[in-house]
């Protein structure tokens, strides 16, 4: 631990800037990730523990499309869009199945999966690490704020998160199918009762959370390489955020990202090694004292 | 063992389910517990058992105010209850089921130095099953059985505790006509034999007029009247509470 | 004369022993005793866990935690102490114990889908501890330096055959603890609270103290399963303890049959076989393997000693 070096970054802006600059990256995409994750959890009660693989194969279907189309808008486009319609026809063909088993089997069906894609991926595009690279359209000079160095495009992701999230909250609370699977989350037998048809609803609440990994993977090709198995640890995180912000809220998820992002953007220096387990602890302590998460409904 | 209420409440998020409630229960007596759909009577029951912590009162088992006991100590102290969807162990069969209520209440439940079940436990939980009549669907599983048989182990396990007060949860329920005269029957049969305190609540009025010997109302969390069945049943109040549940009651 | 189960059952476990000793008597095939190794390590894990998820209905996502944490306890009292074999292997186990009564005690109040939630946090925990405490534990290269005194009553437990020897009898003898375990009244209590853990509360039982008692005794064996591992690797490695191998447990649990005590243990050796067999011919196991699963996931839909049990029962009738 060195609470000195943490000290002096706090102390200086430049400092400030740029490690809250990443760690604003890294809470954004988590946040994509983890919005999908508790919004499956809310409606359909299930944890996708294939989370993980619509975010890397968001990735790599975005690293293609932009090799084919050289064009970054396109890429993150059939990231998400190829995720949506995957997560349909995960939801359809393999979770529909278990929908009411016990929720190891339900896990072991997602883990499946899981093997399953990380194999398909070695196979297509190869078991070395891939990376996207920076598009040309964002390869100028940083910007400079307060001594602090900022990729542009880093404040163009957490600007596209950020619309993003606006996006989906208005979504869910403005637009009829929002309120219906927001009505879902509390009580799937009535909305069922009204006459909405849950497959469909359920669908559509996969293509949502599946879309939503999807483009966090295409949106990270700049900054992170793909590599086979990058799923997981994404996934674990993902599901501490969703967690600590409780399981089926939005707005919960925004904020443990957030937090999370800025630990690890800070926590590189103080805690370098150890950022995790610190991570790991805020958890425990969260479901210790107050299971529900910061925002989720008290039990 | 008698048991005594005084001026129990307990409420919900702002609605009183039970409200200022004082009701007493003479050792071996036989008593109904009465009133409309949502009058508090399951809560009634739950707060006897420690299922629920009253907001405030007392309840005394002879003349002892168990309020701050936990479940487990109200049963220990002689409480017993059975329940309105009957509670069983559904993957153990009917004998199993009783072993194992048995062997919790000789306090051998964490036993880890022999093989289950513990001696003398088997013998015990046959005679419960032939008390109550069950002995033979010894063999059955629990979540096979016919309804009425599973309320009659559901009661069995209850009696396996040997308590000294016995809150049947309507005991007759979803049964047909023929079958719940049987199970009040039966019912009957176990108060006098093991001279318990038994507390009943029922919705049929015939039933309850023939059996119980004294009979408490409760309506929206209150004591409407308490007496002997020719009291209850001409008293006004009573009749016109059940004028619109009457059609409910099964 | 009234059948005896317990003796049915230690006479069972004496025919199997005998059997696993006296093959490589007859015949050596290093590929079977390495195979038989790594499964006795495997069995006692993914059947400790058993006793969580199938007896208790428990799900535990951090059971690996202990398996590691067993193989880490064993590996460094062998290194910085002079213990011998059979000591420290007690002692590791018994360190583990109370380190699942401690975990246990954090953890088995909450409900379900959070106590699942949790022991995965705390599994994360210990493992990141275990990769950054590199002074101690050697960091994610593992535990450096092997386990001297590798010896027991004069068997050199370096030689492969030994190995096997004492593998074989260490699970047997912990398998058949488990049993009596899950055939005790307190077994019983643990299926009871499975089945309706309110009706149980409402006969006596004391839920978290049952839970906890469950919790720790899983870890215990889980741990013992780890002293095995450790002494297969000549060592320990995080990946004992990471979640993928908490997973292994849990699919071999699932694959064998969460309601037959030896489910876990056919479960473990259908996993590791299918392993061995596909490595051989390709490099893509994890496909296979996930075709494996998603086959009996949504064919069989339960364990295969279930499924027999199942089919078995349905012409009886």
């Amino acid at each position: 631990m060195d609470f000195n070096a943490l000290g002096a970054c706090f102390t200086t802006p430049a400092c400030v800037v740029t490690q809250a600059t990443s760690g604003l990256i890294v809470g954004m995409l988590l946040f994509l990730v983890a919005a999908g994750l508790t919004l499956i959890f809310g409606v359909l009660k299930i944890v996708n523990f294939a989370h993980g693989t619509f975010y890397m194969l968001g990735g790599y279907v975005a690293y293609s499309a932009y090799a084919a189309t050289d064009s970054y808008a396109l890429a993150v486009l059939a990231g998400a869009v190829a995720m949506a319609l995957f997560g349909v026809l995960f939801e359809r063909v393999l979770m529909s199945r278990v929908y009411g088993s016990n929720v190891l089997m339900q896990l072991l069906v997602c883990y499946a999966v899981v093997l399953i894609f990380d194999d398909i991926v070695k196979i297509v595009w190869g078991p070395e690490f891939r990376a996207m690279g920076m598009p040309a359209a964002f390869q100028v000079p940083p910007l400079f704020i307060a001594g602090g160095v900022v990729p542009p495009f880093y404040a163009v992701l957490i600007g596209i998160a950020a619309l993003i999230a606006i996006v989906l909250s208005l979504g869910l609370s403005r637009t009829r199918l929002g309120k219906t699977v927001r009505a879902a989350a509390v009580n799937p037998q009535m909305v069922s009762a009204l006459g909405v048809n849950t497959t469909v609803l359920f669908a559509i609440v996969f293509a949502i959370g599946g879309g939503l990994a999807g483009l966090a993977g295409a949106l990270a090709g700049p900054v992170r390489s793909l590599s086979p198995g990058m799923g997981f640890s994404i996934l674990i995180e993902g599901f501490i955020v969703t967690v600590i912000g409780g399981m089926g809220s939005i707005a919960g998820a925004m904020v443990a990202a957030l937090v999370i992002g800025l630990v690890r953007g800070f926590g590189t220096i103080g805690f370098p090694g150890f950022t995790d387990g610190l991570i790991y602890i805020v958890m425990i302590g969260i479901l210790v004292l107050r299971p529900q998460g910061l925002f989720g409904r008290p039990l | 063992m008698n048991v005594e209420i005084n001026h129990l409440t307990k409420s919900f998020g702002g609605v009183r389910a039970i409200d200022d409630v004082s009701l007493a229960f003479p050792s071996g007596s036989l008593s109904a517990i009465i009133g409309p759909n949502g009058a508090g009577k399951t809560t009634f029951f739950n707060l006897i058992s420690g299922a629920f912590i009253a907001d405030s009162g007392e309840v005394l088992l002879d003349r002892e105010d168990i309020l701050q006991l936990s479940k487990t100590e109200r049963m220990r102290r002689g409480i017993g209850r059975a329940f309105q969807v009957a509670s069983c162990f559904p993957t153990m069969t009917v004998r199993a089921n009783l072993m194992a209520a048995v062997t919790a209440h000789a306090g051998r439940w964490a036993s880890l130095s022999h093989r289950f079940p513990s001696p003398g436990m088997r013998e015990r939980a046959d005679d419960v099953m032939e008390f109550v009549g069950l002995t033979d669907v010894a063999d059955v599983e629990a979540n096979i059985l016919s309804h009425g048989d599973q309320k009659l182990l559901d009661i069995a396990i209850a009696l396996a505790l040997e308590p000294k007060v016995l809150l049947l949860d309507e005991p007759t329920a979803g049964m047909g006509p023929d079958e719940r005269w049987r199970m009040i029957e039966r019912v009957r049969a176990l108060w006098e034999r093991r001279k318990l305190t038994l507390i009943f609540i029922e919705h049929d009025m015939d039933i309850v007029f023939k059996v119980a010997s004294s009979i408490r109302v409760l309506c929206y969390g209150k004591v409407l009247a308490e007496g002997t069945p020719d009291q209850i049943r001409n008293n006004q109040a009573v009749i016109d509470a059940y004028l619109g549940a009457e059609e409910n009651a099964t | 004369m009234k059948r005896n189960p317990a003796s049915r059952d230690a006479l069972f476990a004496a025919i199997v022993l005998i059997l696993l000793l006296a093959i490589p008597i007859l015949h050596r095939s290093p590929a079977f005793e390495d195979f038989i190794i790594r499964l006795s390590a495997m069995a006692l894990f993914a059947t400790s866990l058993n006793l969580l998820v199938g007896t208790t209905g428990m799900v535990s996502f951090g059971h690996g935690m202990f398996y590691g944490f067993g193989a880490y306890a064993f590996g460094l009292t062998m290194q910085l102490t002079e213990l011998s074999l059979p000591v420290a292997a007690l002692f590791a186990v018994a360190l583990t114990t109370i380190a699942a009564l401690v975990v246990g005690a954090i953890c088995v109040r909450l409900s379900t889908d959070y106590f699942a939630f949790i022991t995965l946090a705390v599994q994360m925990l210990f493992f990141s501890v275990i990769v950054s405490w590199q002074s101690l534990t050697g960091g994610d290269q593992g535990l450096r330096g092997g386990i001297p005194r590798r010896h027991i009553f004069g068997f050199d437990l370096g030689s492969q055959l030994h190995l096997y020897q004492f593998c074989a009898i260490v699970a047997v003898l912990g398998l058949l603890a488990l049993r009596h375990v899950s055939m005790s009244p307190f077994g019983n209590t643990l299926r009871m609270i499975r089945d309706n853990a309110e009706r149980a509360s409402f006969v006596g039982i004391v839920l978290w103290r049952a839970r906890l008692l469950a919790f720790t005794i899983a870890g215990g064996f889980a741990g013992m399963g780890g002293v095995l591992a450790a002494l297969f690797v000549s060592g320990a490695y995080p990946e004992l303890a990471d979640w993928p191998n908490s997973g292994q447990a849990i699919f071999a649990v699932m694959l064998g049959g969460i309601n037959s005590f030896l489910g876990p243990v056919l479960g473990a050796m259908i996993l590791l076989a299918l392993n061995d067999l596909v490595q051989r011919f390709t490099e893509y196991h994890g496909l296979v393997l996930g075709v494996v699963i998603l086959a009996f996931a949504l064919g069989l839909r339960r364990g295969v000693l279930d499924f027999i049990h199942l089919v078995w029962s349905k012409r009886a009738r």
